[in-house]
């Protein structure tokens, strides 16, 4: 590996921790700013299947998240408006981006692929985690970049919980 | 100090009918805990009703497999080389080891792992590992084949089991009331309904009937639960949406019924919003119904949600929304397993196809916006029926009581009631106590 390959991927962790953070600190307008106008925010779902019958996750299935950056500003709105419930009072979370893998693209951007643990602690007793990676693409934005695309699998075949908080 | 005067109820001692008093609109929160109660009920509820097993178009092919749950039986049913569709227990007949451990496939045969024996797609035990020898020849394979379900019905596609030989059939079951309104959702896609993709699987800590009762006619719950929806703009007013509830035989219920002409005039204000293929779509799909149900039917265009008893809830809005089922797969009296499929119209436009499939998985579906918060709501009445002052308190299902039948509209079937109102939740609770109180046979 190259040391301006090393250097790059300090800068990507750099940025998913950054993001990490913010989720963890709730400070969802932060966030939001990340993404580009034109972000695919995508989580598909996870199935168990013979080895020889595996199926790769389809565009046009229906998937447990499929967001534009219109709706994902729409689910920041209904977590400030004081009426989610499942959010109300919000949930500690707490995250861990690992594994960070970074392919740079021939215009500039870049892929970078990246596993999770998000432990999820809500009211007095209900906790879980929720295991996963990313697939994220990322486009230059200044001195960093804005999330282009994000693929989330998670990899719970039946998840803990609802979801109500964001990976 | 005021003391609390009633005791927690003893199962053992106080019968049902002392617990669910549907006439009175009292439930004991006793029968959302109890595990007895609970292991009645999948005696009682779950080997007596007609249960939701997949799609035709999920076995379209020979040796094509699915699993599912019954109860808590683990059931595969397959489509073998004869063509007929087949369900049986997901269990080894030699030690109980599951033969099949994935969603769904495709194979000729089911191996156990644990100790090979061999089931054919029809469920006959056809391989036993050296069967003349440790078996002297003596193993009488005909025996031993995985337990059959007696029962399999289909209606438009879609496969029901049940595990009561003498069930009345699926369709009287379902009742042509309730089909009445339920055919809208079957007979209004151009090119059949299609699954959309796998099965969406999560846990809710709480009780099964909590989410079946909700499904069956709570639209109370959608002015508060879901009060980030119209907040935001997911919905417009809630009144402009729906007009009744209606229950039916068999439990079974019925939200968010509109008079007629409502929910076609509010596809055709979404379709100006969506574009020119959405007109075009939603003027096919409402020509296709005047040709295939009555007129009136063809008028009403649209459904909301409802829960077929016990278990099985869907939603269907009108032609720009997913045709979605939620099965409340019992874990237990406090855990629920909600496995959901997503069904839509296989010859819309593709835009419309997208528009529907994105509108669910941010509607009602896992990381949905109504879904979170229903299960926020399940899980916490659960816990709070878990405390012995807690069940002196019955939960009151009294909305309406006593104004039963005063609602009419000309030519619609079944039990017609306002908007709001728990009429539904009585009638869950009237057929639940009358298949509980019930004895059935030993399976
Ligand atoms: S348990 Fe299935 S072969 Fe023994
Ligand atoms: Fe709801």
């Amino acid at each position: 590996m190259t040391s301006s390959l090393t250097d790059l991927r300090r800068d990507v962790e750099d940025f998913l921790y950054r993001e990490a953070k913010l989720l963890d600190e709730q400070r969802y307008d932060e966030w939001l700013g990340l993404f580009t106008e034109d972000v695919r925010y995508w989580m598909p779902i996870t199935e168990t299947r013979e080895v020889r019958q595996h199926r790769d996750h389809v565009p046009g299935e229906w998937a447990l998240v499929e967001d534009d950056s219109r709706f994902l500003a729409k689910r920041m709105e209904r977590l400030a408006g004081g009426l989610a419930h499942s959010e109300q009072p919000r949930s500690r979370t707490r995250r861990f981006i690992s594994n960070v893998l970074v392919t740079p693209e021939a215009d500039g951007d870049l892929v970078a692929e990246s596993n999770f643990i998000v432990f999820q602690s809500r009211r007095a007793n209900c906790e879980q985690f929720f295991v996963g990676s990313r697939r994220d693409r990322l486009v230059t934005f200044g001195e960093s970049w804005k999330i282009a695309e994000r693929t989330v699998l998670l990899d719970h075949r039946v998840l803990p919980r609802a979801i109500s908080i964001f990976f | 100090m005021t003391s609390i005067s009633e005791r927690p109820v003893d199962v053992a001692a106080a019968g049902l009918h002392d617990l669910v008093k549907p006439d009175e609109g009292a439930v004991s929160r006793t029968v959302f805990v109890d595990e007895a109660i609970y292991r009645t009920e999948l005696d009682r509820i779950f080997t007596k009703t007609w249960l939701f097993i997949g799609h035709e178009s999920q076995l379209s092919q020979p040796g094509d497999y699915l699993t599912n749950f019954m109860g808590e039986d683990p059931v595969i049913a397959t489509r073998s080389a004869d063509g007929a569709i087949r369900v049986m227990l997901n269990s080894c007949a030699h030690r109980g080891m599951a033969v099949c451990s994935t969603d769904a496939g495709s194979s000729k045969f089911f191996r156990c792992p644990y100790h090979g024996w061999t089931y054919s797609s029809t469920g006959d035990l056809i391989g036993v590992p050296r069967a003349d020898t440790v078996y002297n020849g003596e193993l009488d394979k005909s025996r031993l084949g995985l337990k059959a379900v007696p029962r399999v019905e289909i209606y438009k596609g879609f496969i029901f089991a049940n595990w009561d030989e003498d069930a009345i059939p699926l369709v009287d079951y379902l009742g042509a009331d309730q089909l009445w309104y339920l055919d809208l959702a079957f007979e209004a896609p151009l090119g059949g309904l299609e699954v959309i993709g796998p099965t969406m699987k999560f846990r809710i800590k709480a009780n099964w009937k909590l989410a079946a009762e909700n499904f069956a006619g709570d639209d109370y719950h959608v002015l508060y639960t879901h009060g980030s929806a119209f907040q935001i703009g997911f919905l417009p007013d809630y009144d402009q949406l729906a007009d009744y509830i209606v229950h039916f035989d068999h439990g079974h219920g019925m939200g968010d019924v509109s008079k007629p002409g409502r929910a076609y005039q509010n596809d055709v204000g979404m379709a100006q919003f969506l574009g020119p293929d959405a007109i075009e779509y939603v003027t096919a799909v409402h020509e296709r119904l005047q040709a295939r149900v009555s007129p009136l039917q063809a008028e009403m265009h649209g459904l909301g949600e409802g829960n077929i008893f016990p278990n099985l809830s869907w939603i269907k809005f009108g032609a720009f929304h997913i045709f979605g089922l939620f099965q409340w797969h019992p874990k237990g009296p406090g855990e629920i397993e909600v496995w959901q499929t997503a069904f839509f119209d296989s010859a819309a436009p593709q835009s419309v196809k997208d528009f529907a499939r994105t509108q669910m998985s941010q509607e009602n579906a896992a990381a949905g916006i109504f879904g979170q918060d229903d299960g926020e709501n399940f899980e916490q009445i659960t816990e709070s029926a878990r405390g012995v002052v807690s069940q002196t308190r019955d939960f009151n299902y009294a909305m309406g009581l006593g104004h039963e039948g005063e609602i009419h509209e000309e030519g619609y079937p079944g039990h017609l009631g306002p908007h709001f109102s728990e009429q539904n939740h009585r009638n869950f609770y009237r057929y639940w106590l009358e298949l509980m109180t019930t004895p059935g046979e030993q399976k």
